[in-house]
């Protein structure tokens, strides 16, 4: 039977953290589906089981300068109702599961989980969102892009804890996500679209393109992005095509029981595609 | 006399909502043990040797040599085990229980049962006929011989599961120096011959009561004899209480589903390029073994003709054993694989004439009085073309067609026209279920309506108690209707085939009317009613000549769709449909039959997949095996056309299948019109419309 | 962590068992409450379902030790209200109840809905309901009976 902690405050998870290795349990919807059990019997878990979803110390939504800072226990319906959240995270979260799961479950989970078809870290990928990471030593600040490096990978040592998700709240003049499931409520990702460019006076000032469960972690080229930053939108239009097959050498998907490998692929970048067609 | 279609509250809303309705899981007693299958884990093999640990005191192993009668499950065919002894025939199938007082022990002596299998190659595809059947009608060879053209085209579809809510599950006890069984369950007297049977104990001996019962839909009409099988040989072995509830990954791995098919369909076409006949071959996925496999063979093939009637036919089929999860029952039964196959196939073969796919289908549109497929009579008025006229009107159809013919649009509408035949296939009625009801009133004069069926949710318990208070002139509140408790109740056949309302409503209506005749009041009466086989209805069940079905309900569903180029997903926008059921007993219960079956007819033709792989199910979670949500149904517009039928209690006929079995074609026929393409294959996933587009194969 | 001590449909409850346990587990074995149901046992089908704070929240997906402090509602408690009766009536009234199993969720989900949303469209009500899995009504029915509920409860959400 593992040890189960319940830490009154921050400061005593970082510090069990420290001493044991754990599984750290925010709302629980992933960790208690990947290790249910018979009913009626323990979950089947190797790792302690650090508690850290009732700490009010990693709940809140601030905006600090241009950065919307959420704590990372916030679930994703408080996310979903503040005002300051970006539009196509609250397009996100809308289709995210399902009420009850969206009444618990929180990015930082999502983040940690680290699932190929994850849809709230693709969006957090597009915003070139940050994580705000804390151990007992001190905090550091990473991209969520970066700390995820395969399914269910991610750089996290085994005494960190995230307890910051940090948006820079970007005034995008379009931004899109789209998400294709089984269905049209309560579906895991076959593929999902983040978009967001800033156009200005005919030139592109900011395009962040990302996909979801094409590749083991979230599709983003930001080298190839940058090419068409602060040149006029036409360029883009008029490149559309070689910029497909460049971003089309990152779409690795495979096939499984959802889909296949042919259908993500080609899916993934209509969904570019039209984007660029909208803007 | 007011108008039994009136809908009235149901009398079991209150308990459902409250939460106080007792489903098998809810069941509890003291010194209950709980049970757990331990399972082969190849799909075919044989058993060298099973080594169990040391069992602690209170947990034994219920296994073969526990089944004191036969070990055979009592269904159609006697091929399906209890237990497993040596052969291994798919995966997942059960060789024993273990069974005890604590879940996590019980868990941790099935992880250290060692298992020596030899493994044999297993077959999947379609080689291995356990059942060939055929029937003709007309002069089919000649009128091949003499046809000036021939079409042929394959449909396939594939598994369905019926994800009901509710996983299955028994509770079951030692009483009576036998055993006592509570479950979810269709047809309590199923599960008891099967008990009776595979424990030896006799009629007076096991009881089997129905708990409320969370969704069926077919899935519980003949498996849970299994299940109940195995229990009862706990009960006996252990002496206690035992509980059997499956996971729901388990319940989606190992229980019967409805089976896969393939349809070859041959029309040979006369100088008009009308269809002189038709030859087809149906060939059905059976899984490991037969079970009740025949009777949907059966069903399919004579349903062959659809809402048609065709001069010749020659019709064969097979089912193929393979080594997977035996296939079963599933609201249809049979039906909807044949008429997915029969209803884009006249389509196809006008459009590959040049003719008005519609107008073609008006052609060949069955009549009263034209000889069905197996040579019988539709003897009964058919409404289908006012039907049509009605569904056509509300979904502004014409018009829509002709729009959405334009390529640049990828939107589609599409009409399914169909059948359904009311009650057990042939003479199953006269000859095997032989129904009986008995009426029992007491001396308070409160009625007792005792018969073994099941109201799984489809409405039994309201529609049929209408029926006993409206002939009795009582308020409903007199009279009672229990769940069935073999202990009270005679066999009035299985709680499926779309017989409870029409034949078991009819007796009970015919009982009702007996002690309305000799009402004493204050005495305690008891009438009993047995079946009849109407007069007429003649049937050759080895030729498959003759009446198949006392009765049939039509129906036409319209679906629009519209196909995002881009995810090449479906949008399905609306759903039309008009049915002939004969009479609503009650119309609120019928609407709400209609849009739960349509809503799997639809789920059938586009949402949910279900492969296997070497015989290990792909999708075996509520996650990956996906059924629609609220957000995915389309409004649905429905109505229902009156035409009574003289032998239905107050004009009633069938309903239950009727209402999934059109929902695919007529889908398949919209998302054909959206994408310009011909469809033979359900599911219609995105994947597969991405290939129909581009001509890719995965 | 010894204790998980919470509310349950207006009374106090202390309870000293290991916090991983599936709430779920909790209410039908240690409480003896089998309104919740296991549908799927992965958070998938909403019969589970009560309400924690007002919100609807899946019970086979959530461990003891998150509902310390929380006050919880299962569909015996909320039974006792007269949202419930005005709720009751709508679902009596359109039909919307058929095997019943998915039931105690949809109530659940339809509280969980009009605490937030007094008056939800169609569209809200399908969005409110889209975690709770129903294989009998196609669920037209049962958003017909939350748009009644919602339209006779003037004045209760």
């Amino acid at each position: 039977m593992v040890s189960q902690i319940y830490p009154t405050t921050l400061e005593e998870a970082l510090h069990y953290l420290k001493k044991e290795t754990c599984h750290i349990v925010a709302g629980g919807t992933d960790l208690w589906v990947k290790h249910r059990n018979w009913a009626n019997t323990p979950p089947k878990f190797k790792r302690n089981l650090l508690y850290v979803a009732h700490l009010e110390a990693l709940k809140g939504i601030k905006k600090e300068n241009n950065i919307l800072s959420i704590g990372a226990m916030t679930p994703y319906e408080t996310i979903l109702n503040h005002p300051a959240t970006p539009d196509i995270l609250k397009a996100c979260l809308m289709e995210l599961a399902s009420p009850a799961i969206r009444h618990v479950a929180t990015l930082a989970g999502n983040i940690a989980n680290a699932s190929p078809a994850a849809d709230a870290v693709l969006v957090l990928v597009a915003l070139d969102a940050t994580v705000e990471i804390a151990n007992e030593s001190g905090r550091r600040i990473k991209n969520v892009k970066d700390i995820i490096t395969g399914p269910g990978k991610t750089t996290l040592e085994d005494d960190d804890l995230i307890v910051n998700i940090r948006i820079p709240l970007t005034p995008f003049t379009h931004t899109k996500f789209i998400k294709v499931g089984g269905r049209k409520a309560d579906a895991i990702s076959k593929v999902a679209f983040a978009g967001c460019a800033n156009v200005k006076d005919g030139a592109l000032k900011d395009f962040n393109i990302a996909l979801g469960a094409v590749n083991s972690t979230v599709v983003r080229n930001i080298p190839l992005e940058n090419t068409y930053k602060d040149k006029p939108l036409s360029e883009l239009k008029r490149e559309k095509e070689a910029f497909l097959n460049a971003l089309s050498t990152s779409i690795k998907p495979i096939d499984d029981q959802r889909s296949n490998a042919q259908y993500r692929k080609r899916v993934a970048l209509n969904l570019v595609s039209d984007f660029i067609d909208s803007l | 006399m007011k108008d039994i279609s009136k809908a009235i509250h149901k009398v079991d809303s209150d308990e459902k909502i409250s939460g106080t309705a007792k489903y098998t899981d809810d069941y509890v007693m003291e010194n209950m043990l709980y049970a757990k299958t331990v399972r082969a884990m190849v799909s075919k093999g044989t058993i060298e040797s099973i080594e169990f640990p040391d069992l602690p005191e209170g947990y034994f192993v219920v296994g073969p040599e526990d089944v004191k009668g036969e070990n055979v499950v009592n269904m159609i065919f006697d091929d399906w085990p209890v237990f497993t002894k040596k052969a291994i025939n798919y995966l997942g199938e059960p060789l024993c229980l273990i069974v005890g007082p604590d879940k996590a022990t019980i868990n941790a002596i099935i992880e250290a049962i060692t298992i020596q299998v030899k493994e044999e190659p297993p077959t999947f595809d379609f080689t291995d006929s356990a059942t060939h059947r055929h029937f003709e009608k007309g002069e089919p060879e000649k009128a091949f011989k003499d046809a000036t053209k021939t079409i042929e085209r394959t449909y396939e579809t594939g598994y369905q599961e019926q994800a009901y809510i509710e996983p299955q599950g028994f509770f079951g006890y030692p009483e009576n120096g036998g055993v006592t069984l509570i479950g979810s369950i269709q047809c309590p007297y199923y599960v008891k011959n099967a008990v009776m049977r595979s424990t030896g104990l006799k009629e007076d001996t096991v009881r089997i009561i129905q708990a409320d019962v969370g969704g069926a839909f077919g899935g519980k009409e003949e498996f849970p004899s299994l299940m109940a099988c195995e229990l009862a040989a706990a009960i006996q072995k252990t002496g206690k209480p035992v509980k059997l509830i499956y996971e729901r990954s388990e319940d989606m791995a190992v229980t019967t589903k409805r089976h896969p098919s393939k349809i070859k369909m041959k029309a040979y076409l006369n100088e008009d390029n009308t269809i002189k006949g038709l030859k087809v071959h149906v060939s059905l996925d059976g899984g490991a073994y037969i079970g009740l496999s025949k009777v949907v063979l059966s069903r399919a093939m004579i349903a062959v003709s659809g809402a048609y009637t065709f001069t010749n036919l020659d019709v064969s089929g097979d089912v193929y054993k393979t080594n997977t999860v035996p296939n079963g029952a599933f609201r249809g039964f049979g039906a909807p694989q044949m008429l997915f196959a029969i209803e884009m196939f006249i389509e196809h073969v006008a459009r590959e004439v040049s003719e008005d796919p519609f107008a073609y289908r008006m052609h060949h549109l069955a009549k009263q009085g034209d000889s069905t497929s197996t040579g019988g009579t539709f003897r009964d008025p058919i409404i289908l073309k006012p039907m049509i006229e009605k569904a056509k009107k509300a979904s502004n159809y014409d018009a829509l067609r002709r729009d959405y013919q334009n390529k640049d649009v990828f939107k589609g509408i599409g009409m399914s026209l169909f059948l359904h035949g009311c009650g057990f296939t042939g003479s199953g009625e006269a000859d095997i279920i032989k129904a009986k009801v008995k009426l029992k009133k007491d001396e308070q004069d409160d009625i007792h309506i005792l018969i073994a069926a099941v109201d799984m949710g489809q409405g039994p318990k309201t529609t049929i108690r209408k029926v006993v208070s409206d002939i009795l002139n009582l308020p409903i509140e007199k009279v009672h209707y229990p769940n069935p408790d073999t202990l009270n109740v005679p066999d009035s056949g299985p709680t499926v085939a779309s017989r409870t309302a029409m034949i078991v409503g009819g007796l009970c209506a015919r009982a009702a009317e007996k002690l309305k005749k000799d009402y004493v009041k204050g005495k305690e009466q008891t009438v009993h009613e047995t079946y009849v086989q109407p007069k007429e209805m003649e049937w050759d069940e080895d030729a498959m000549q003759g009446d198949a079905y006392p009765a049939y309900s039509w129906g036409v569903n319209i679906v629009e769709v519209e196909v995002n180029k881009g995810t090449y997903q479906i949008d399905v926008l609306k759903m039309t449909s008009v049915y002939d059921i004969g009479k609503a007993l009650d119309e609120k219960i019928i609407e709400g039959q209609i849009h739960g079956g349509q809503a799997q007819g639809l789920g059938y033709g586009y949402l949910e997949v279900m492969n296997h792989k070497n015989g290990r199910i792909e999708q075996t979670t509520m996650t990956d095996y996906i059924i629609p949500t609220s957000v995915d149904m389309p409004p649905m517009e429905t109505y229902i056309m009156d035409n009574p039928y003289a032998l239905g209690p107050y004009g009633a006929k069938g309903a239950g299948e009727l209402t999934l079995v059109g929902g695919a074609p007529a889908l398949a026929k919209a998302v054909e019109q959206a994408i310009g393409k011909d469809i033979h294959k359900i599911p219609l996933t995105p994947e597969t419309i991405m290939e129909l587009m581009h001509h890719e194969k995965n | 962590m010894k204790k998980t001590e919470f509310t349950l449909n207006g009374k106090a409850i202390s309870l000293e068992k290991d916090p991983s346990k599936r709430f779920l587990d909790v209410l039908r074995n240690d409480l003896g409450l089998k309104g919740p149901k296991e549908g799927c046992g992965e958070g998938e089908c909403g019969a589970c379902a009560v309400l924690i704070d007002g919100n609807i929240v899946n019970t086979c997906i959530l461990p003891l030790a998150n509902v310390h402090g929380k006050t919880v509602t299962t569909i015996e408690g909320f039974s006792e209200t007269r949202k419930f009766e005005v709720i009751k009536e709508a679902f009596k009234d359109e039909g919307g109840v058929q095997c019943g199993f998915c039931t105690p969720g949809m109530i659940i989900a339809t509280e969980s809905l009009l605490n937030k949303n007094p008056s939800p469209s169609d569209f809200e009500i399908r969005i409110g309901l889209s975690g709770n899995l129903c294989r009998c009504t196609g669920y037209e029915l049962i958003i017909k009976a939350v748009k009644l509920a919602a339209k006779r409860g003037e004045g209760l959400w």
